[in-house]
């Protein structure tokens, strides 16, 4: 007894311990002062996305271990003013805001835009650039050169950028969203979309450059980029105000954005910028409007369940034939079969959807998303239903074979008559589970602009900033369908075992 | 009938027959005893090319298979085929498919061999159920039969394809005493009917009623065969006799 309160502080000691490893880098402790905590440490953690970066902050081309790019640059200039160093943590962009909200940084420093939407849950502060928004095409398109001439056409976007904001208002427009950058303009090149809407910055770095592809008409819908702070860090708010401010005074910023090849007349407006206030969406307010929200959704369900059913079709089929080759054909065969399961099953689904997608037009094959979306789905559980069916038929006893041969049949024979039937009955459990796996992965590829239900999901939360409300409603549309394919197998699974006799 | 000379076969360095010859005329049942792992059972292996022998030749009803390698095209699997559709084999532990019944566990090959038509099929498997006592049980799976009931359809299942001749590997070795007899007595009547087999047992008794011929195997070699009285009354080598007082200690078998 008299131990316990020792086991007690050693388990709190141990918790302690082991605490920093699952909360987040920057600890929110409640001292209301954030500028003090980033002096105490002396590092500026600036929050942004190197990977397709350019010209923000991205790899420098000569020396790709550092990184270059205005936003770079004007970090440091920022945090020099502040008495500290600059240090980037990499994030994927469209999580930016919530990783910020969670603590993993200090501030956001990589093009938002001072929309109302991105100010629900930080907030911005004034401008640093005035950014537009410009039309890309290929080099032999002649016109679209406004939004409107947009409308009826293929038209890539970046994932949750004010473009896809401006053109999922806009009816008519085909939209595509794209996790990065440069994968809408590889895409607008092997024409598989007629015009990207990028902004400036972007516009002027990738595609000014590239012979294949032009600037469109004139920029347009000009727009602000300001840094996202937390809500309750205001002292830093009206620090990095300060700060900009001066930079914007001793032409710091002039000489930055020259230096990338971005300054332009428009960037005299920063200082005739002024705060408007922000009406902020009520949480879960989605829920109450689900006659309007719930249409979109099921749509994107419908893709979901379209995608999954298909490419289980394909992995299926593929995995029998890959299982086939890997058990029984000679060795050179035998040994790409296995090869086939290894190489699949050892690199990341994303990969391979970017491979088929963005990776085989350049060697000629293109897929449209849908058929690269089922068949990188498909061949990738190719490889585990053949890994399934495998365990299925070596855990057929080795008298069944030898019975099969001894009564004069055939490989191929024993194989379809024998080994095949019993083997369905073992499989059938662990192929139901790949497909509702299969199911809720299928969300992976909206990497290559599929929009299916997470997408949707996506979108909608993007404009609405309901993550909860919508999020609540996804998940019952996921879990309403899966569910059923849980019972389903449940229930084919004491089918079988009432007909096994065995 | 069957003829096989010099036979060979090792597991890596372990050599299991050291060169067997053994010559049957039809009608013929002969019966191989002898200690566990004296290489009795991959004999009748060998015979139905489960195993492919490291060297020698095996011949039934005129037709030949060397050993030395598995078959490496189409003409020598077609002829390993051959082989095996003249010899019916029955396994220790039945092998019947579960996912039948016992009336499709006999008319599946039948059909996909030879391509009988199923009426043609059923009626064959009917008769040969009929035969073995078990008309009722057509349509039970395997599950639902005892071990002796698994095994009469294992030979039901052997016979409907015709053999010339039948290898028994043990067939009542995983049965309980009480089960064992219903087999025996299928495999007398065989006997009596004038098919030529291969049993591979340890029931000496039955192979002293039933057998035409005795070899007694040791150490991979045939070391003395004869005629049943003569193996079993009046053995030749010190190894037979211990092996048969043996035998009669663990109760007959």
């Amino acid at each position: 007894m008299s131990s316990l309160p020792a086991v007690g502080r050693r388990a709190s000691l141990l918790l302690a311990c082991l605490l920093p490893i699952f909360t987040d880098t920057v600890s929110r402790a409640e001292t209301n002062d954030p500028l003090a905590v980033i002096r105490a440490r002396g590092e500026l953690l600036w929050g942004a996305d190197a990977e397709g970066g350019a010209p923000y902050v991205y790899p420098d081309p000569e020396h790709p271990e550092n990184l270059i790019g205005f936003e770079y640059d004007l970090a440091d200039a920022l945090a020099a003013r502040m008495g500290v160093k600059a240090r980037m943590v990499q994030n994927q962009w469209e999580q930016l805001i919530p990783a910020l909200d969670r603590g993993n940084f200090d501030i956001i420093l990589n093009g938002l835009e001072i929309t109302p939407e991105n100010q629900q849950h930080i907030t911005l502060s004034r401008p640093y650039y005035v950014y537009a928004q410009q039309i890309v095409v290929r080099r032999d398109t002649g016109g679209l050169a406004r939004m409107a001439d947009l409308v009826g056409r293929p038209v890539g976007v970046l994932a949750s950028s004010a473009a896809q904001r401006l053109l999922q208002r806009a009816p008519g427009v085909d939209l595509r969203i794209y996790p990065g950058n440069v994968e809408s303009l590889r895409d607008l090149k092997a024409r598989r979309i007629e015009a990207a809407l990028l902004d400036l910055p972007i516009a002027l770095h990738y595609a000014k450059p590239d012979p294949a592809l032009k600037l469109s008409g004139t920029p347009f819908a000009p727009g602000y980029y300001g840094i996202g702070v937390r809500r309750a860090d205001t002292n830093l708010l009206a620090e990095l105000n300060r700060q900009i401010a001066a930079l914007a005074a001793d032409h710091t910023l002039e000489q930055i954005y020259r230096k990338y090849g971005l300054w332009d007349e428009r960037q005299a407006d920063l200082g005739n910028y002024h705060a408007q206030t922000v009406q902020k969406q009520a949480a879960i307010s989605t829920i109450r409007e689900w006659r309007k929200y719930l249409p979109p959704l099921l749509w994107g369900a419908v893709t979901t369940v379209e995608l999954s059913v298909l490419a289980m079709l394909v992995a299926v089929a593929a995995g029998l034939v890959v299982v086939l080759v890997r058990l029984y054909a000679p060795p050179p065969f035998s040994w790409l079969a296995r090869a086939y399961v290894e190489v699949v099953r050892g690199t990341p689904l994303l990969i391979q959807l970017f491979l088929i997608y963005y990776g085989l037009p350049e060697i000629g094959i293109k897929f449209n998303a849908f058929a690269a979306a089922v068949l990188g789905l498909g061949l990738n559980y190719a490889a585990s239903e053949a890994e399934n069916y495998r365990a299925g038929l070596q855990a057929i006893p080795r008298g069944q074979t030898e019975a099969a041969l001894a009564l004069g049949m055939t490989r191929a024979q024993t194989l379809r008559r024998v080994l095949i039937p019993q083997a369905v009955r073992l499989v059938i459990p662990p192929v139901t589970n790949d497909f509702i796996a299969m199911f809720k992965d299928s969300s992976i590829v909206s990497v290559i602009t599929m929009v299916e239900l997470t997408k949707v999901y996506g979108m909608l939360a993007m404009s609405t900033y309901d993550y909860i409300g919508l999020g609540l409603m996804t998940a019952a549309i996921y879990f309403l369908l899966s569910y059923p394919a849980s019972l389903g197998a449940a229930w084919l699974e004491r089918r079988l075992a009432q007909n096994d006799h065995r | 009938m069957i003829t096989v000379e010099n036979l060979i076969k090792s597991y890596r360095s372990n050599r299991v027959l050291h060169g067997i010859d053994h010559a049957q005329e039809r009608g013929e049942a002969v019966f191989l005893i002898g200690p566990s792992g004296c290489g009795k059972s991959t004999f009748l292996r060998c015979l139905n090319q489960l195993e492919i022998a490291d060297a020698g030749r095996i011949t039934i009803d005129g037709v030949s298979v060397e050993g030395g390698r598995p078959p490496r095209n189409g003409e020598e699997r077609e002829r390993q085929r051959q082989l095996r559709l003249r010899a019916g084999m029955v396994f220790q532990s039945f092998n019947l498919f579960p996912h039948l019944t016992a009336l499709e566990n006999i008319t599946l090959s039948p059909q996909v061999v030879h391509g009988l038509a199923p009426a043609e099929a059923e009626a064959r498997a009917r008769a040969l159920l009929a035969r073995v006592g078990l008309a009722a049980k057509a349509d039970a799976y395997p599950g639902q039969l005892s071990g002796g009931q698994q095994q009469r359809v294992a030979i039901a299942r052997a016979l409907a394809m015709e053999p010339r001749v039948m290898l028994f590997d043990e067939p009542t070795s995983a049965l309980d005493p009480e089960l064992r007899d219903e087999v025996l007595q299928v495999m007398r009547g065989l006997a009596e009917d004038g098919m030529t087999m291969i049993v591979v047992t340890h029931e000496m008794q039955f192979a002293r009623d039933m057998a035409t011929r005795v070899l007694f195997f040791d150490a991979g070699r045939v070391a003395e065969s004869g005629p049943p009285e003569q193996i079993f009354s009046a053995p030749q080598l010190d190894r037979t006799r211990e092996f048969l007082k043996r035998s009669a200690t663990v109760g007959g078998r």
